[in-house]
């Protein structure tokens, strides 16, 4: 393994690897820190951009995206309180107390550091378990993938929705659109009504731009009236307000070990993400902590343990996807279209089919951290000046560039059509309580699905009980079901002491 | 907005459509035998989308019986949503212009009524902006990325 990660290095230390992350992590940091516009967004928009690219290039720079757009997103939560995701919440609660107190610079270092230091632990941890864990997966039939897959459903649908119904029904929907057109197994033609154009389905970039972009759209334009904030650093007279000094960090390095640990658990456990990530580790991390009522009310400590956890997840999310074909989120499973459109299928062969691919990917990720580190310490004035641009500027090219990328998948203008019916679709989702990204899991994990399906039924024939002959199914079936109750359960408790929780 | 109410008519329409894929045997055309048949998954989603449709449908249906309290979260705000429809409106005629007038002409006209739509009012740097970004987007996928953006075709 270390000769793999050894020439993984050797791959990425070249002129197009390297510049693609210095992109990535530009564009990443500008896009996370706008408000309004995510990580996610960011990804999906940049996505068609690397399909001319060489697939090491391309994923890294995406990858440096994603990771420089989550600690993005801190910047405006600190200086603006407007957490772009659920994630940045605590964050956004401790590092503007920090700004209004005038401390917003030890707020960014703090958040800044954590922020690297989390997605380096679950970076390491990634590399060291997924090839392993890879080869007990190799293990699994189609039998075991089918119920596998069918506990991926079950877990990303119960946890992501407004409810567990509307989060499962999300997915089925995602599950019948993949379904439009050429069967990959029979090569029948389904929902096509005749139109040729829909033969190849529904193009995946166009549709998930239109799903989880144009949307954050349609809410800027719905929230156009309202007075927008200016991103600005308050400074203290105190030069050591405005700085995080290396006795603060050491006070805190054990906050930030233990919760990029908590991030990096959940993160591996798919269908949780950042957000349960991070209010979990914050929780730790007060509960153990000598002074918990400065919690929320301008904490270093609680900066760390929030933006660590909530960062480790970027590098943990992949664990699932690498090994198992199974994304963790929302933004792993984007990459996971990513990583097919560039020709390499997530799963436990990566590791045998495309070696030095794979482990170059690792190495553009732990490089990726060196780069956030001294691109947004050295450039936060920068950062802050573009991402205070008025939206009448960022929002005319956000659709411009929405719409050069649904052209360019395949050069086609029935893609833009795609995009607009899409956007709709995103947005009325929106409106309904039903969750877009459980609809692109749904979306992206079936064909998968139905191929091993398709395979497990050709084992047991008409034996149809022999599905049930492994353990695995078993396993999974009760783990599925656990979710389920464990889910419900979770949300009558939350219903029933909303006091509590407000306390 | 009532939500809730939404939720009924959104839950009969994709019951009607799941009742559909169950019992039209049109949808699926050609392909060889497979141990699969090739409308078992799009049957199998349907009953699903039957089965959460159904359950949304029924509280909300029980709510608005009872005439319990309508929460936070099951209201839509209708605030704003012209604005959404200007967008949707340029959106379309983005699509159609690009077909006839191409990407360099059209692109420059939908920023500005964006950037307009979004409170805009400084003209030179907004048609500035417009101008700007569209000749590096059309020249840039052009050279960099070998994408060729449509052109003038009238």
């Amino acid at each position: 393994m270390f000769d793999n990660i050894i020439s993984g290095f050797s791959l990425v230390f070249a002129v197009g690897p390297i510049l693609g992350i210095i992109a990535g992590v530009i564009v990443g940091i500008i896009f996370g820190a706008i408000p309004g516009i995510s990580a996610i967004m960011a990804i999906a928009m940049i996505l068609p951009m690397t399909f001319y690219l060489g697939p090491v290039v391309g994923i890294t720079l995406l990858l440096a995206v994603y990771k420089a757009g989550i600690y993005g997103g801190s910047i405006s939560a600190i200086l603006l309180n407007t957490p772009g995701a659920a994630a940045s919440f605590l964050t956004a609660q401790d590092g503007h107390a920090l700004t209004k107190a005038g401390k917003a610079g030890k707020a960014l270092d703090i958040s800044l550091f954590s922020s690297v230091s989390g997605e380096m632990l679950a970076t390491i941890v990634l590399i060291l378990i997924a090839a392993p864990f890879s080869l007990i997966s190799l293990q699994a039939g189609p039998i075991e993938k089918v119920f596998l897959l069918l506990f991926a459903f079950t877990i990303i649908g119960t946890m992501a929705g407004d409810s567990i119904p509307r989060g499962l029904l999300s997915c089925c929907l995602g599950m019948l659109f993949s379904m439009v057109g050429m069967s990959s197994i029979t090569g029948a033609s389904r929902f096509t009504f005749g139109y040729t154009e829909l033969m190849g389905g529904f193009t995946f970039t166009p549709m998930l731009i239109g799903i989880l972009v144009m949307p954050e759209v349609f809410n800027v334009i719905r929230r156009r009236k309202d007075p927008q904030n200016k991103l600005t650093i308050t400074r203290s007279p105190n030069p050591e307000d405005n700085r995080l000094s290396f006795k603060e960090f050491r006070a805190v390095f054990k906050t930030i070990l233990k919760s990029s640990g908590i991030g990096t658990f959940v993160g591996a456990l798919p269908g949780l993400g950042s957000s349960p990530a991070a209010f979990l580790a914050y929780s730790e991390a007060k509960r153990t902590a000598k002074k918990p009522k400065e919690y929320g009310k301008g904490s270093v400590e609680g900066i760390a343990a929030a933006e660590s956890a909530n960062n480790a997840v970027c590098g943990s999310s992949m664990i699932p996807m690498l090994t198992l074909s199974i994304p963790g989120d929302d933004v792993a499973a984007l990459l996971m279209g990513a990583f097919l459109i560039h020709g390499l299928t997530p799963g436990p062969m990566i590791f045998f089919e495309h070696t030095q691919t794979i482990y170059a990917i690792f190495a553009g990720f732990l490089l990726t951290d060196l780069f956030l580190l001294v691109i947004a310490r050295a450039g936060f004035k920068f950062f802050i000046k573009i991402a205070s641009l008025r939206q009448y500027y960022i929002f005319p090219c956000v659709t411009a560039f929405a719409f050069t990328g649904a052209y360019t998948t395949g050069q086609n203008m029935d893609d833009i059509i795609v995009l607009i019916v899409f956007t709709i679709i995103g947005y009325g989702m929106r409106l309904v309580g039903l969750n877009p990204a459980v609809f692109i899991i749904g979306f992206i994990l079936t064909p998968f699905f139905e191929q091993n399906l398709d395979q497990a039924m050709s084992i047991v024939g008409t034996n149809y009980w022999q599905l049930l002959a492994s353990p695995f199914s078993w396993i999974f079936i009760i783990l599925s079901i656990l979710a389920v109750i464990s889910t419900i359960r979770i949300r009558k408790k939350t219903k029933e002491s909303p006091k509590e929780r407000a306390a | 907005m009532d939500r809730r109410k939404i939720d009924i008519y959104l839950s009969t329409f994709l019951i009607v459509i799941s009742a559909i894929i169950l019992t039209n045997n049109n949808l699926v055309e050609g392909g060889a035998e497979s141990n699969l048949s090739s409308m078992f998954l799009p049957r199998f989603s349907a009953c699903l989308i039957i089965i959460f449709s159904l359950t949304i449908a029924i509280q909300s249906l029980m709510k608005l019986a009872r005439k319990s309290e309508i929460k936070q979260h099951e209201i839509i705000e209708t605030e704003g949503l012209s604005g959404v429809y200007i967008y949707i409106g340029i959106l379309i005629t983005y699509w159609i212009s690009m077909l006839f007038l191409g990407f360099l002409i059209s692109t420059p006209f939908i920023m500005i009524a964006v950037a307009v739509l979004l409170g805009g009012r400084r003209w030179v740097s907004i048609i500035s902006m417009s101008v700007i970004t569209s000749l590096i987007i059309f020249y840039g996928s052009k050279f960099f990325l070998r994408v060729y953006l449509p052109t003038w075709s009238l």
